[in-house]
């Protein structure tokens, strides 16, 4: 490995411009910020990110977000089903939502900044969670489960959304209730992909 | 007949923001366009804050109003929530005031659909859509129905898809249909409400 590698410089520097975020915010962290933590030259970080400040910082929430949703991925990968997934999934995701300190900090201090680039980002996130349940769906016709009619594509998309949704705002579910998620799982979001 | 004082006021309060924003507009601007002396509408409204929370409130009141009326002849769940989408998506598309703000401004309403605040907005926003779906759905499932609802518009809304536009009454029914509907009420009960 060398550190002409552009694959691993870019993360280099999505790594360092996370942490400045951790430290300084979004608003405070500079280019300079990232140089020195880092320790990539000024020139490569432009050459990576030509848009500067801004299209690192927003690559910076992309990135962090992916962290967090491949470890979600990870966590609920073994369930035995659909409506296991999706319930091991949410309680998962809430709770690490909500011991996201980092998240945290920033929504207390930087709501409207954050929120902008997680709306920009939220566009990207929901084909990824659509993709990651596509196998889980297709067992789950494979096995007969599915109600008539329903195309796997558009149940991903579906499914996608609601969980999105959830784990952005819990609304009138108490996610450390199992009986609540397994309702909100098998009702609202299952209620017309899989057959009762 | 003109308005009372409040409503015209409020009127005065859409024009301006539809105009230049919510962040720009002022005091002095509303007065203006109401006509009305700056003293009189500080009798009314002591400031900026409480005039776009009233604002707000009155915006809201309406469309629950129009969602109602709009449900009023629906003789199916089905044909209700159909309804209910299209109705709200085209009055808030509609809202000339609303648009600016989301498209110039967004960061105003940005917390309130998103984490902490987003809370308060699904529940009232859900309170607003309730009453409409009362006559179709038993009382213990209202509320909950209204709130998935509400998810599943901001959603599309938030997020557009080829597959599905909230405009269209054709391609919102194959949504509730395939997917809203039975996730609203147990299967069971599916087609014997009236």
């Amino acid at each position: 490995m060398t550190s002409a590698d552009p694959l691993s410089l870019r993360d280099r520097v999505l790594g360092a411009a996370y942490t400045c975020v951790t430290r300084y915010g979004l608003v405070k962290t500079t280019i300079e910020d990232v140089v020195k933590e880092s320790g990539v030259s000024r020139a490569s970080i432009y050459r990576q990110f030509p848009g500067g400040r801004d299209e690192l910082l927003h690559a910076t929430v992309a990135w962090e977000l992916a962290r967090y949703f491949t470890e979600l991925a990870d966590a609920v990968r073994d369930a035995p089903d659909l409506a296991h997934l999706l319930e091991d999934g949410l309680v998962f995701a809430r709770r690490s939502v909500r011991e996201h300190e980092v998240l945290q900090k920033i929504l207390e201090t930087e709501p409207e900044r954050l929120l902008l680039l997680l709306t920009t980002e939220a566009a990207k996130t929901l084909p990824f969670i659509a993709a990651f349940l596509h196998p889980y769906l297709d067992r789950e016709a494979e096995a007969g489960r599915l109600r008539p009619g329903v195309d796997p594509d558009h149940a991903a998309d579906y499914l996608a959304r609601g969980i999105l949704s959830l784990i952005g705002e819990a609304g009138r579910w108490d996610f450390a209730e199992p009986s609540q998620v397994r309702e909100v799982v098998r009702e609202e979001l299952l209620g017309g992909i899989i057959a009762s | 007949m003109t308005p009372a004082p409040r409503d015209r006021i409020l009127d005065a309060t859409l024009t301006c923001v539809a105009r230049v924003g919510l962040g720009k507009t002022t005091l002095d601007d509303v007065a203006r366009e109401a006509g009305l002396a700056r003293a009189t509408l500080y009798r009314y409204f002591p400031g900026k804050q409480p005039l776009i929370s009233a604002l707000v409130a009155r915006e809201a009141a309406r469309l629950g109003a129009d969602l109602l009326e709009a449900t009023a002849a629906c003789r199916t769940l089905e044909d209700a929530v159909v309804e209910l989408v299209t109705t709200a998506v085209a009055s808030l598309e509609a809202h000339a005031a609303l648009q600016y703000v989301l498209l110039v401004e967004p960061e105003v309403l940005l917390p309130y659909l998103a984490f902490r605040r987003a809370d308060d907005f699904l529940r009232e926003a859900s309170a607003l859509v309730a009453p409409a779906l009362e006559a179709f759905l038993p009382s213990d499932r209202v509320a909950r129905a209204a709130e998935w609802l509400v998810r599943v518009v901001q959603s599309y809304a938030c997020s557009p898809t080829a597959e599905v536009d909230l405009n269209d009454p054709v391609s919102v029914r194959v949504l509730v249909t395939e997917f809203v509907l039975p996730g609203l009420v147990p299967s069971n009960m599916l087609g014997v409400t009236s």
